[in-house]
């Protein structure tokens, strides 16, 4: 079953808004572009002020106690805003991952830090082209960790990172500061995202889970993540859907506006329906986190978000024509975000596979 | 408990009752006319166990209870394959619009009645050779005929026709006016001299529709309902009617389950089928889109219980599920390669692949065609304008042909 937004989730949807759209501004964003390692620290600043890193944390360890419904919907507003910061879903992660496990003293550590934005977490789980090999190429042994980590999104910033490792030929989930590790920034089509590639070398790490434990919690994080994402990609999707409808609803072509020219109205009327669709997952997907099916409503969600948001920039761009294609009208920003986000949580093959293993019992 | 979920067990407890009677499964072999026979008693018997008319008023014969209960019912009825679809268009739409604007409340509760036991069949006589998805472009003429009416013309792709005892017509009493304007709603019994109904075979074999023609058939004026004029108004109330039905996000062919059993034991290149990268992303995608239509119509459901409005991405079930239904349905036949030949064309379409296949194109037409769900969604959700129409402001015996 689903759910309806109670009135508190209401005012976080329409508050999340209010704030992102009294501080966009565009050119900031461009300039974000051609520059590797700058990150928007203006809407990390907001997101701290208004308790975004402290949503789901609980209030035990210094949050707001709230859960993946409102920090989804915040996601949404940073989407429909290509906010600059990626802390949003992969902090998260990290701080699932460390909530989730019996160890109050590290709790303690680290939730009330990553709740006040003091410190950044991130989630290091991807090598090669895989968003979750079985046998990961990084090793821990003897509360040292070794080897390279590919794209990890907010890698260059983040203090800590959930690192995805073998330990003794099984999987297994470690901490790792980031300090003692070798950062090389990704020159990236979305730099905002602060992707760095990590190489551990003889660095310190604490282990947190093994073996089948520790990859049933890697999935429920990368659900988690992924359902945060799905709904900033739904927050893109949607807003590149109004851009192109009030476009076509303005720019006049052959004596008329060109949204009457069905051509171009139906290609908008379909990017409604997958956002449609791919909200309702998400709202779905939000209110089962914990259950038995979270991990089946998460890989809906995802798999409609991407295919919502990439569709609506591909579209969104080809309604507006030779200007949709310009720096300065900066739709490619939009472009740009739908590209990592859909690689950021693991892509579309991954989770049409995961989702297929899970419906038929039948792995890839 | 709520009381909808009361009543969705109550419903529940009935319909399991009855089900090995009515269901899919009795059904099967049965030609159309024991199933319509069959379907005439499923349809008493739910009369006198108190789930017919539903949300209709208790005075007409109905049960008093709120669309809630209407959808929960048919949603669970769905899944027994009950034999109900002779009779869905005369209770979706003609009926409802007698209890609303007929005014001889007498005759209305007896046809009613008559209706929800399946005694009585009403048909929809709307579409026409000129005039389906462009419904106002219909030509069939009323002319005044003394002090009643004197109808002529051709309707078109009228379903279950053959069978019905009445129905609701559409017609043309003023070439003159605008073509919105000069149309009239009335009634018709189906056994009046010069009505004559003659089956359309389909592509898929069977005969639901028909063209029905009328030869000088007269109407009393009292079978007029709504003004002179003023059809299209009473034609767009219809659509009114169930703002919210009971929908199915397998587009009314078969469950995705179905697809996943039927590749199961199939393989590609000496390999499982399921472990084809083709066949997973087919599962993926329409598990991730039939599973967002599900949460649509779930959180629908909610907001009617809490006193909502439904948004209106409600109006997205058909245009998506259907359409995906007849790409999953050609896969799906494909993927058994030469066995894929055999062909049911009689089975159940949300049990048959092939059943399903040859039949989609139907459901992506009947009751609004892709084309006209996408028009309807731009302009009215979205606020896009509408078409260049040059029949617009124009006397219809002006209109460009």
């Amino acid at each position: 079953m689903s759910i309806l937004y109670d009135e508190g989730q209401q005012a976080i949807a329409t508050e999340s808004r209010r704030v992102l759209d009294a501080r966009a501004n565009k050119a900031r964003l461009l300039g974000l572009l051609e520059r590797v390692g700058a990150w928007d620290e203006m809407f990390w600043n907001t997101a701290v002020e208004q308790g975004w890193t402290a949503l789901a944390i609980s209030e035990e360890h210094g949050g707001l106690g709230l859960g993946l419904t409102e920090l989804g919907l915040v996601a949404q507003a940073t989407g429909a805003a290509t906010a600059g910061a990626p802390f949003l879903a992969v902090g998260h992660g990290l701080a699932h991952a460390v909530a989730a496990i019996d160890d109050a003293a590290l709790q303690a550590q680290w939730l009330p830090r990553l709740a006040a934005g003091d410190m950044l977490g991130t989630v290091a789980f991807g090598e090669g082209s895989s968003p979750l090999t079985a046998t990961p190429a990084v090793t821990f042994a003897d509360g040292i960790l070794n080897g390279a980590k590919d794209g990890v999104t907010g890698g260059l910033k983040a203090d800590i990172a959930l690192v995805w490792a073998l330990a003794d030929g099984e999987p297994a989930l470690v901490l790792a500061e980031l300090a003692g590790a070798d950062r090389t920034p990704v020159d990236s089509f979305d730099n905002a995202r602060l992707i760095a590639d990590i190489t551990f070398a003889a660095t310190p790490a604490r282990l947190i889970a093994r073996g089948a434990e520790a990859r049933e919690l890697a999935l429920d994080v990368l659900a988690r993540m992924a359902v945060v994402t799905a709904h900033e990609q739904v927050g893109g999707a949607e807003a590149l859907l109004f851009i192109a409808r009030d476009y076509a609803n303005t720019r006049r072509a052959f004596g008329q506006v060109i949204g009457a020219f069905q051509s171009v109205k139906h290609r908008i009327a379909e990017l409604y329906g997958l956002v449609e669709i791919a909200r309702a997952n998400c709202i779905h997907a939000a209110a089962r986190a914990g259950q038995a099916d979270f991990l089946i409503a998460a890989a809906d969600a995802r798999i409609s978000a991407t295919d919502a948001y990439d569709t609506a920039a591909r579209d969104c761009v080809q309604v507006h024509g030779g200007i949709g294609v310009t720096w300065e009208q900066g739709l490619h920003l939009h472009m740009r975000r739908a590209r990592s986000l859909a690689i950021e949580q693991g892509n579309m093959l991954f989770w049409e596979d995961l989702l297929v293993e899970r419906l038929t019992g039948v792995a890839a | 408990m709520s009381n909808p979920d009361q009543f969705r067990e109550r419903a529940h407890a009935w319909l399991a009752s009855v089900a090995p009677v009515y269901g899919r499964a009795a059904r099967r072999g049965l030609t159309e006319e024991q199933d319509l026979a069959l379907g005439r008693a499923y349809l008493a018997a739910r009369f006198d166990a108190g789930f017919a008319g539903i949300n209709w008023p208790i005075e007409m014969g109905g049960q008093g209870l709120t669309h809630i209960e209407k959808v929960i019912f048919d949603t669970e009825e769905m899944a027994y394959g009950m034999p109900t679809g002779y009779f869905a268009i005369s209770l979706g739409m003609p009926v409802p619009i007698l209890i609303r604007f007929c005014e001889d409340r007498a005759w209305v509760r007896e046809r009613v009645i008559r209706a929800l036991r399946g005694e009585e069949i009403w048909c929809q006589l709307f579409s026409e050779p000129a005039g389906g998805s462009d419904l106002a472009g219909l030509r069939t003429r009323a002319e005044g005929d003394g002090n009643g009416w004197k109808l002529n013309g051709q309707k078109l792709w009228t379903s279950w026709a053959q069978y019905s005892d009445y129905g609701v017509i559409v017609a043309r009493n003023d070439p003159t006016a605008q073509k919105h304007k000069g149309l009239t709603y009335f009634w018709v019994d189906m056994r009046t001299p010069g009505v004559e109904v003659r089956p359309i075979k389909l592509a898929g074999g069977d005969s639901h529709v028909n063209e029905v023609f009328f030869d000088d058939v007269r109407l009393e004026d009292s079978q007029r309902i709504g003004g002179v004029g003023a059809g299209f108004s009473v034609a767009m109330a219809t659509l009114m009617i169930e703002r919210y039905s009971a929908t199915d996000s397998a587009g009314f062919g078969p469950h995705l389950d179905l697809f996943v059993d039927t590749v199961r034991d199939l393989e590609i290149n000496g390999r499982p089928a399921l472990k084809d990268a083709r066949v997973r992303s087919t599962i993926a995608r329409n598990h991730a889109m039939r599973a967002g239509l599900d949460s649509i119509t779930g959180r629908a459901m909610l907001m009617l219980q809490a006193g909502m409005e439904p948004g209106p991405e409600g109006s997205l079930n058909k245009l998506v599920s259907v359409r995906s239904r007849q790409k999953l349905s050609e896969l799906a036949i494909d993927l058994q390669g030469q066995r894929g030949f055999r062909f049911h064309p009689e089975a159940s379409q949300k049990e048959d692949w092939g059943s399903s296949w040859i039949n989609a194109p139907t459901g992506r037409i009947a009751g609004g065609a892709d084309e006209m769900l996408l028009n309807t969604i731009a302009e009215k959700i979205l606020g896009l304008p509408q078409d260049h129409r040059p029949d617009k402001g124009v006397a219809f015996n002006q209109i460009p042909a």
